[in-house]
């Protein structure tokens, strides 16, 4: 068995809307390893969600378009040509997802324990009691006090956190391999998004199944995720282990991403850094990088040619021109390693 | 305790509505020019004009009669009929409305269930020919009114083809006998149903399939017929059941138009023409018992609520 369980290739997905095509995805490609992290960073419409919702076969098509040359291979099986009874194991037995909201994400007519039933009767020949006790004890593993009370009630007899527990409960119920968390605290508040964060990492470490985090905090990232991955207008402009992404960012974006983390030992002196601008417009993305209509250290070139990907490190690499320059630039990022030391 | 409070405060709501019902009908009523028997007693020597006015109390001051009326209707006594000897509301009701019930129900049970099928179908089968073809019959259907398609299908299923009777209803066996009269009323009438049911299913599994919850499902491995029996369907009926207990409401009061075409002597029929007669106390009487009926099945409606929607649960109702 090889250390791959997921390989993404060329993944390029596009809404067809009444303005027109709105690209969404543009040829992303990542691998996540078993038991991994990985986690996918970036602002809203980034394209993070849909990524994450194509390794799951969730987009409805049309209106989406998955692009031809996209491959996503799952233990080196092809996802977007499986079919009908091959998806209906993969999804929920193989990979699991557990959504941002997690109220809209629970029918709000079924009880809880018949919700996390559905999953365990598809899955297994379990009988319809032995699924009830299994639900049980899977609400109990997620944290949820009188598990047998509460399996019979309903969604929105729940709290905002105990609901994302009960997501988490549904999702590990068979075991996946592969999880995919798509902002699964964003809705919650911080001491809850920690709680929950705690949560899948030790079921990650007693499973030993793999995560793929979509984010837009780089705060829950942290001290969970192995490698990042950062997204921007439907690209990935930077990726490598989290201490390069952190403490050597190469992209400009990466770094404004940074810069934006609120500092605990600022106090409340700071002003808080934004990115000027908006994300570009995808029905007719830029021609070149997409980031250079926001970018500080935006050349000529930037705006004509999509940059290349520069290697670093070790699995680190970044795509932008700055580091194709016969001189280095003075105040560019690629300079910051004195900035990671004063922190 | 508290459900209790709340029952109390419904049926007191309720009663309410119907005094302000009761009132207004009665001096609506005595507000229109003439009156039921100002067409009779023109011939009548005054004398006798007299005696009959004051035997239906009609030579009383209005607010007198008001008050008469409304305690009359506290009693349950309604007064007989002015136009037809001898009839009270009450033996119209039990002599017509099962009658026009019969045929409400029919038209009730095959719209909704066509209207139901042919939402899911539309549903389900969105964007494609099947969708598009459900859209125009229920925009056709709910433009036309049921008059036309009455009068239609009677001059070609009665008129030329001669399959059923033109006009008439069943005299014996009320309730399931003659159905060959029945056919034509019913389908005349269902179409409303039709299309409205229809349209307000679609609409409504077309909202719950974009809810994130229908993604959860999908992301469990189920089937999308299981999706759709399991999650769409149950959800989506919570604007039908407002709809249904309306409708089950408007199968007993009758259709005046259907029960005209095909001359049934039904209630609806009869209402009209004790309106255009003034018949006093049977508007009345008809008028006050319909929007009990009404009224009483707009509050097993919330109830029924609590049954498909666990959310909604009466206040500190048990857990």
């Amino acid at each position: 068995m090889s250390e791959l369980l997921l390989q993404v290739k060329d993944l390029a997905v596009s809404y067809h809307g009444y303005a027109g095509e709105v690209q969404s995805v543009r040829r992303v490609s990542f691998t996540v390893d078993r038991g991994e992290t990985l986690a996918v960073v970036g602002e809203s419409g980034c394209g993070k969600s849909v990524t994450a919702k194509t390794i799951m076969r969730l987009l409805q098509t049309p209106p989406a378009e998955i692009k031809e040359g996209s491959q996503i291979l799952f233990d080196g099986e092809d996802v977007l040509r499986f079919d009908k009874k091959r998806l209906a194991d993969y999804r929920g037995g193989e990979a699991a997802i557990i959504f941002q909201d997690a109220l809209a994400a629970l029918n709000p007519t079924m009880t809880v324990g018949n919700q996390i039933c559905e999953n365990l009767l598809h899955h297994s020949k379990m009988t319809k009691k032995e699924a009830m006790e299994k639900a049980v004890d899977l609400l109990r593993m997620v944290g949820i006090p009188q598990p047998e009370r509460r399996v019979k009630q309903y969604p929105h007899e729940f709290s905002g956190g105990m609901r994302q527990r009960v997501m988490i409960a549904i999702a590990f119920a068979c075991s996946p391999k592969l999880l995919i968390a798509d902002e699964p605290t964003t809705a919650l508040d911080v001491t809850i998004q920690a709680q929950i964060m705690d949560l899948i990492k030790q079921w990650q470490e007693k499973s030993g199944a793999s995560v793929i985090l979509i984010t837009h905090d780089l705060g829950v990232v942290a001290n969970i995720a192995k490698r990042i991955v950062v997204m921007y207008a439907g690209k990935i402009v930077e990726r490598g282990d989290s201490r390069s992404i952190f403490y050597n960012p190469k992209h400009p974006y990466t770094n404004a991403l940074l810069e934006a983390v609120p500092r605990l030992d600022l106090k409340n002196k700071q002003v808080l850094a934004s990115i000027e601008g908006t994300p570009p417009d995808l029905i007719n993305p830029p021609k070149g990088c997409p980031f250079s209509t926001r970018c500080k250290y935006c050349m000529e070139i930037c705006c004509q040619e999509e940059p290349p990907v520069i290697p670093f490190e070790e699995g680190h690499e970044a795509s932008c021109w700055l580091y194709c320059l016969e001189k280095p630039c003075e105040d560019a990022p690629f300079t910051w390693e004195g900035r990671s030391n004063d922190r | 305790m508290k459900t209790l409070i709340y029952f109390a405060r419904r049926l007191l709501i309720m009663l309410l509505t119907l005094f302000i019902i009761a009132t207004a009908t009665f001096f609506l009523l005595a507000a229109t020019p003439g009156d039921a028997l100002s067409a009779r007693v023109e011939r009548l020597p005054d004398v006798v004009a007299e005696r009959l006015y004051a035997k239906y109390g009609l030579d009383r001051p209005i607010m007198e009669r008001y008050v008469n009326t409304m305690t009359g209707l506290l009693q349950g006594d309604f007064g007989d009929s002015i136009i037809y000897e001898g009839q009270t509301v009450q033996s119209i009701i039990r002599e017509k409305g099962p009658i026009s019930a019969r045929l409400g129900i029919q038209q009730m049970l095959l719209g909704v269930t066509v209207g139901l099928l042919l939402g899911i179908l539309a549903a389900v089968k969105k964007g494609t020919i099947w969708d598009y073809l459900v859209v125009a019959l229920s925009i056709l259907l709910i433009s036309v009114p049921n008059l036309v398609f009455a009068l239609m299908l009677q001059q070609v299923f009665a008129g030329n083809l001669k399959w059923f009777p033109v006009i008439g209803w069943p005299r014996e066996n009320i309730w399931f006998g003659g159905w060959e009269y029945t056919v034509l009323p019913t389908l005349a009438g269902c179409f409303g149903y039709i299309a409205s049911y229809a349209r307000l299913l679609k609409a409504s599994m077309l909202d719950v399939m974009n809810q994130d919850y229908i993604l959860t499902a999908e992301s469990k491995g189920l089937s999308r017929g299981e999706v759709i029996r399991h999650h769409v369907l149950r959800n989506s009926f919570i604007p039908i059941v407002t709809q249904l207990p309306m409708s089950v409401a408007m199968c007993i009061t009758g259709s005046f138009f259907i029960e005209s075409v095909f001359s049934i002597p039904g209630l609806g029929l009869y209402y009209v023409e004790a309106v255009a007669a003034q018949d006093i106390p049977i508007v009345m009487g008809q008028t006050v018992i319909l929007s009990a009926i009404y009224i009483a099945v707009v509050f097993l409606t919330d109830i029924l609520y609590t049954i498909v929607d666990p959310r909604i649960r009466i206040a500190g109702g048990k857990r």
